[in-house]
């Protein structure tokens, strides 16, 4: 009973960090329809980032975080001015292809700066582990899961309300017309990107200070992938419940199967998540369907 | 006032479109713009409000004057600031997003909160239904809600120039005088200048001060809304009318072959 509420609370948790880091495909994918696929080289590249400022160049706590969400912006805006925007009005395959590009190249620019292959963040969250009942659940889990909500919450809000966030949504919708009504749809999509990376970046430190830093980061974006897909490509909503579905399945498929199959199952589980949901729902649980008047 | 001075645009450096086109719109004037399908008047309103960048097209030759000022580089942006606004052709409403929302869009470039939700209220006392509607999703509106939608976010840019492209396309006779009437009255009572791309030769020059017709890329006439609408050839061609107002039989189609040929 203990393992079983153990498993659950911190599939949530950790469902609710790929939730986070899918939001930065949704918010390309909804604003330009480029399907970001570097997104596991971002969570990669800023965790390592982090744990340069903190560890090897041994800077406070808040000034790292702080110097890895700047880092984060300029990493999604130099993105968008550099490789993306030389190929507006190109076929959208061209572009896509070019996100692959960038992720490998983040990827061996990594393995170029940090050679060492697995690190570890110091401890930012205190580290006596919380009881829930009968389970004992260490605090990075619970912490994970609010700082996900908190970002997840500010940004809807954002989306639903600012200006420049409604100018987002329409320019998904029509990207000529926004342009007539004067929305600079280049700023638009290196907005995106600034706050695909930043959430990437969050995410990131979350998962590292649960797991540690590994190259298997960029597989926690493939998982974020999942997550799109079983949500729906642009929802927001789609990615925060089905984040914790994935991050449930995994852990309760880890937890209980692994002993049945053998290990590695739980790293199949989001894919297989993927394929089905392909096959059943192609929109996802919250896609949304293209609009047809009746 | 808005001035094209002979201006010629090509697309992709090899289709050149536009031959030379001139046209005036004087402060406070309806004017009308048209012509059949392909002859450069969409390609003139975009030309104009700097969305031909975007699809690479060009101006090639010529000069646009918008109060004495050259706009003819300057981006959509730039120029969408200086008060020229385009509503495209087709009803291209933000198809997810709700009515107030896609208002709301139209006001991207204004800072004044206050002022924006004045025009809000402004629209939504020239096209009542819109508030009946505003929370509702845009996608899901009727083809004449959507018309009104489109012209009323053009609006809340407080454009001083607005360009409307076929605002008749595909609505009922009932709602297009609906919505010619409206764009009326924004006129009289805002002197707003509006350009005005039509299919509908009849109800534009209702409104209109002045028009021009164009065929192949050029402009072929043009005068006021009167003297055209007297014009055997637009009658001829464009109304379907033969000389002395009556409708046109098709028995007498020779005729029209015959003009053809000198043209």
């Amino acid at each position: 009973m203990a393992e079983l509420l153990q498993y659950v609370v911190t599939g949530i948790a950790v469902g609710m960090v790929y939730a986070l880091i899918a939001l930065g495909f949704a918010l390309i994918w909804k604003s330009s329809s480029v399907a970001n696929l570097a997104l596991g080289q971002l969570v990669l590249i800023s965790s390592w980032f982090t744990y340069g400022m903190l560890v090897q160049v041994g800077l406070p706590y808040w000034i790292g975080l702080l110097l890895t969400i700047v880092f984060a912006v300029f990493l999604g805006w130099s993105i968008e001015r550099f490789t993306l925007r030389p190929l507006i009005a190109q076929p959208i395959l061209s572009l896509i292809t070019v996100t692959l590009g960038v992720g490998y190249f983040l990827e061996g620019l990594v393995s170029f700066i940090w050679p060492t292959s697995v690190a570890a963040l110091p401890h930012l969250f205190p580290k006596e582990p919380v009881h829930i009942g009968p389970a004992v659940v260490s605090q990075e889990y619970l912490w994970a899961a609010g700082i996900s909500l908190a970002l997840f919450g500010m940004l809807s809000l954002f989306f639903k309300y600012h200006k420049m966030g409604i100018a987002m949504r329409a320019t998904a919708d029509d990207q000529l017309a926004v342009q007539a009504c004067g929305v600079p749809v280049t700023s638009v999509f290196s907005m995106s990107w600034m706050f695909a990376c930043v959430v990437a970046a969050v995410g990131g430190v979350l998962i590292s200070l649960i797991g540690g830093i590994t190259y298997g980061l960029v597989e926690t974006g493939l998982k974020s992938f999942s997550v799109v897909i079983l949500g729906g490509l642009d929802s927001f909503i789609g990615c925060m419940v089905a984040g914790p579905i994935i991050g449930l399945a995994e852990n309760l498929g880890g937890g209980y199967l692994t002993p049945i199959i053998g290990p590695g199952i739980k790293d199949i589980i989001p894919f297989i998540i993927i394929i089905i949901v392909m096959v059943i729902k192609p929109f996802g649980l919250f896609g949304e369907e293209r609009i047809e008047r009746i | 006032m808005l001035k094209l001075n002979n201006i010629e645009v090509v697309y992709l450096n090899v289709v050149r479109v536009l031959h030379g086109i001139s046209l005036t719109v004087e402060d406070g004037s309806v004017v009308a713009l048209l012509g059949a399908n392909g002859a450069g008047k969409t390609t003139t309103l975009k030309a104009i409000s700097g969305l031909l960048k975007v699809e690479e097209g060009d101006v090639t030759d010529g000069s646009i004057e918008w109060e004495g000022r050259r706009i003819d580089h300057s981006s959509a942006q730039e120029i969408g600031k200086l008060g020229i606004v385009q509503a495209l052709e087709g009803r291209r409403v933000f198809g997810h997003l709700t009515t107030e929302e896609n208002l709301l869009v139209g006001a991207h470039n204004r800072k004044e909160r206050h002022i924006i939700h004045q025009d809000l209220e402004m629209v939504y006392h020239y096209f009542p239904r819109l508030k009946a509607l505003r929370h509702n999703i845009a996608g899901y509106l009727s083809g004449g809600e959507q018309q009104m939608l489109v012209t009323g976010r053009a609006m809340m840019s407080a454009p001083k120039l607005m360009m409307l492209d076929e605002p008749s396309l595909g609505l009922a006779p009932m709602l297009v005088e609906e919505i010619y009437d409206i764009i009326k009255r924004f006129n009289d009572e805002r002197h707003t200048s509006v350009l005005l791309v039509e299919q509908n030769v009849r109800i534009a020059l209702n409104i209109a001060h002045s028009g021009y017709v164009m065929e192949n890329g050029r402009v072929v006439l043009d005068g006021s809304a009167d003297f055209l609408r007297n014009n055997e050839d637009v009658k001829e061609f464009y109304m379907g009318l033969s000389a002395v107002g009556v409708k046109k039989s098709y028995r007498a189609v020779k005729h029209y072959k015959r003009r053809k040929r000198w043209l």
